[in-house]
């Protein structure tokens, strides 16, 4: 499995045409290899979230090509690439974004009951399961709204990783937690690459962070410096 | 797809339960605003036709030949260039239906035919001392008349059926009887066209309810029309014949008519102005509740927005975990169906029992004590459909709205 190439970006350029036209992202090309634990950073206004978005598949207004697991996803249907998302991608946003309504077990359970795969029962057991090892397993039952900005990071990465996703993906994932959370989303991160040979690819302004990870790709004026 | 939409959705309408009750809420009243205007048009309409049906059958046989203008002379007399005939008569042939025996036969012996009634009407004079009334007098028998127009409910003094062994008896509308004041047990004295006269006994009074007919109306056996008008045994005016179906007069009237020198009308045809008001009751019951309808469907559609809006980072979540649009579209328009099948199914019970308390209140009109409803399956049927047509496609605009928002956007905020 380590080191099969589980992304490749080419050739990717994307224009913003409104307020007033200007490239964003200029003739990226690069590859990730599956158990990379990749940081991307870079000046604000780089490019860097843009570029993961084109990279996770929601944003399929740009040219060039993109592969994932080997498969080009440029030019599919957004219900292919939804599709793909909810089996093969997992996100982790600066903003948890967990859904408010719903317990912390039923947002970790969604995507996999959307990709309705498993039963609902051995879906409910993975849950507790990640949430065990994320040390939370005493908020299963709680509403999502109540937990606290870090326990919340730590639910949404739970529901990240529901499905075993090839790729997990994260914009900030740690930009809006203090240093002790920080760490512990690192530490997760780490050993999902390492053990799991999951693949990370996270946005980060934190410099000791990025430094830590495999691999950093800095961004400036939307091309690659190294 | 899969059942966790449907689970989201429930999640969504039980979060916000007071949304939820306030767009329901909205429905309900629609629908059981549809049952209750039509259930009551209904009423009104069988109510009317019940009227209707109190004097005139459902379908009626008499002669109505013009006179013959025919010019005799000028026929006799073809070629000849001048032909003037001043002062020409007009010759009546017939009068009535001379042998309706073959006919009635004919009539009883079809299967949809429930009764057949011979009159002799004409019409009177009433008169009382100095008083004197134009009137119409129906020589009837008098156990069939009842049985086809169930006369004897309107009986306010004396009983029907003590026609029936009087033959100088007669029972009169109310109105009539009052502009003549005679009461029950005196004399009346009428008058026909041909100068005959001769004195009947009041031996009942009617009222229907129908001001033209309780002002015009008495009944006379059949026989004593007969005898008073001159004519034989078998002698009728009209043929008032019944059918099983009120409403499909169509078929005997197509079978009938060719066959007989006479007029075979419905009562459709005879009371054309009722049906059209009736029609216009219909509509007008058809657009307020549509209306209503209409604005529940629009309170939907606002509360559906909202929503929306308020979810827009959850929907754009759900699209990055890999949901795709048709599943956000079926979460918002579940949310619409559950509405709309409950706020119908509550409307329709609702609906139903506002009609049983409107019932209640008190309305004397032709027997009646109570504001007439007549509940009919296909309007429950239709406001529930209409209702959840309309629910839905309120739903469905804000939820296509929903399927095509673009995570990215919402996401990088
Ligand atoms: N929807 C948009 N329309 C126009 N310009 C945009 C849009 N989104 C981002 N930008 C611009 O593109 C550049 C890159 O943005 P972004 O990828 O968010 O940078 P970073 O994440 O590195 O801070 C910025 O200059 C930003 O203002
Ligand atoms: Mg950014």
């Amino acid at each position: 499995m380590k080191n099969e190439t589980v992304l490749k970006a080419n050739h990717i350029m994307k224009s913003f045409l409104l307020p007033d036209s200007f490239q964003v992202l200029k003739n990226i090309s690069f590859e990730v290899k599956s158990g990379e634990f990749l940081c991307l950073t870079g000046k604000s206004g780089s490019g860097k979230s843009t570029l993961l978005y084109v990279l996770s598949t929601m944003d399929t207004a740009y040219q060039g090509e993109l592969y994932l697991k080997g498969e080009l996803l440029t030019g599919r249907t957004l219900n292919q690439l939804a599709a793909f998302r909810n089996e093969h991608i997992g996100f982790v946003f600066q903003f948890h974004y967990l859904l408010p309504e719903f317990s912390v077990l039923d947002n970790i359970m969604l995507p996999a009951l959307k990709l309705n795969k498993f039963s609902r029962q051995e879906i409910e057991e993975k849950a507790y399961r990640q949430l065990t090892l994320l040390g939370m397993q005493e908020q299963a039952l709680k509403s999502a709204g109540r937990l606290s900005g870090g326990q919340q990071q730590r639910v949404a990465i739970a529901r990240a990783l529901i499905n075993d996703p090839a790729i997990i993906m994260g914009d900030e994932p740690t930009g809006n937690l203090d240093s002790k959370n920080t760490a512990i989303v690192f530490d997760i991160f780490k050993e999902l690459s390492q053990s799991n040979g999951q693949t990370i690819i996270a946005v980060t302004h934190d410099n000791d962070f990025a430094k830590k990870s495999d691999r950093v790709i800095e961004m400036n004026d939307g091309q690659i410096l190294f | 797809m899969p059942a966790v939409n449907y689970k989201i959705a429930f999640v969504h309408l039980t979060f916000k339960i007071k949304q939820t009750m306030v767009a329901m809420l909205g429905v309900v009243f629609g629908i059981s605003m549809y049952v209750f205007m039509n259930s009551f048009m209904a009423g009104i309409n069988d109510l009317q036709t019940t009227l209707a049906f109190a004097n005139t059958a459902h379908i009626r046989v008499y002669n109505d030949q013009p006179p013959d203008h025919t010019n005799i002379a000028e026929r006799a007399l073809k070629g000849y260039p001048v032909v003037l005939v001043r002062d020409s008569r007009v010759i009546k042939y017939t009068e009535g239906i001379k042998s309706p025996a073959p006919i009635i036969s004919w009539l009883l012996n079809q299967p949809e035919v429930a009764g057949v009634e011979p009159q002799v009407n004409s019409s009177v004079f009433f008169r009382n001392g100095g008083n004197k009334v134009n009137g119409n007098l129906c020589g009837i028998d008098v156990e069939n008349e009842n049985k086809l127009f169930k006369i004897a409910r309107f009986m306010t003094e004396g009983r029907w059926n003590d026609l029936k062994f009087r033959p100088e008896g007669i029972i009169m509308g109310s109105i009539l009887a009052e502009a003549l004041s005679v009461h029950i047990g005196d004399n009346v004295n009428l008058l026909t066209n041909d100068g005959i006269s001769k004195n009947y006994k009041v031996v009942g009074i009617f009222e229907t309810g129908e001001r033209d007919i309780d002002k015009t109306k008495a009944y006379v056996n059949i026989n004593a029309a007969r005898q008073l008008q001159g004519k034989n045994q078998d002698y009728v005016t009209d043929l008032q014949v019944n059918i099983q179906h009120y409403k499909e007069t169509g078929p005997l009237i197509s079978r009938l008519a060719p066959v007989i020198p006479f007029k075979v009308e419905s009562w459709q045809e005879a009371n054309e102005g009722m049906l059209s008001a009736s029609k216009l009751r219909d509509i007008i019951a058809m657009a307020v509740s549509l209306t209503i309808l209409m604005v529940a469907g629009f309170g939907i559609f606002n509360i559906m927005n909202i929503t929306i809006n308020e979810k827009i980072k959850e929907i754009a979540i759900l699209k990055a975990m890999g949901f795709s649009g048709g599943d956000v579209t079926v979460i918002f328009l579940f949310q619409a169906l559950v509405i709309g099948l409950s706020g119908g199914l509550l409307g329709l019970l609702f609906g139903y029992t506002v009609c049983l308390l409107v019932g209640l209140i008190p309305f004397k009109l032709d027997g009646k004590e109570h504001l007439p409803f007549t509940y009919h399956f296909a309007d429950f049927y239709s406001a529930f459909l209409f209702g959840l047509v309309i629910t839905l496609f309120a739903g469905y605009l804000p939820a296509r709205k929903a399927s095509k928002i673009d995570p990215v956007t919402i996401i990088r905020g």
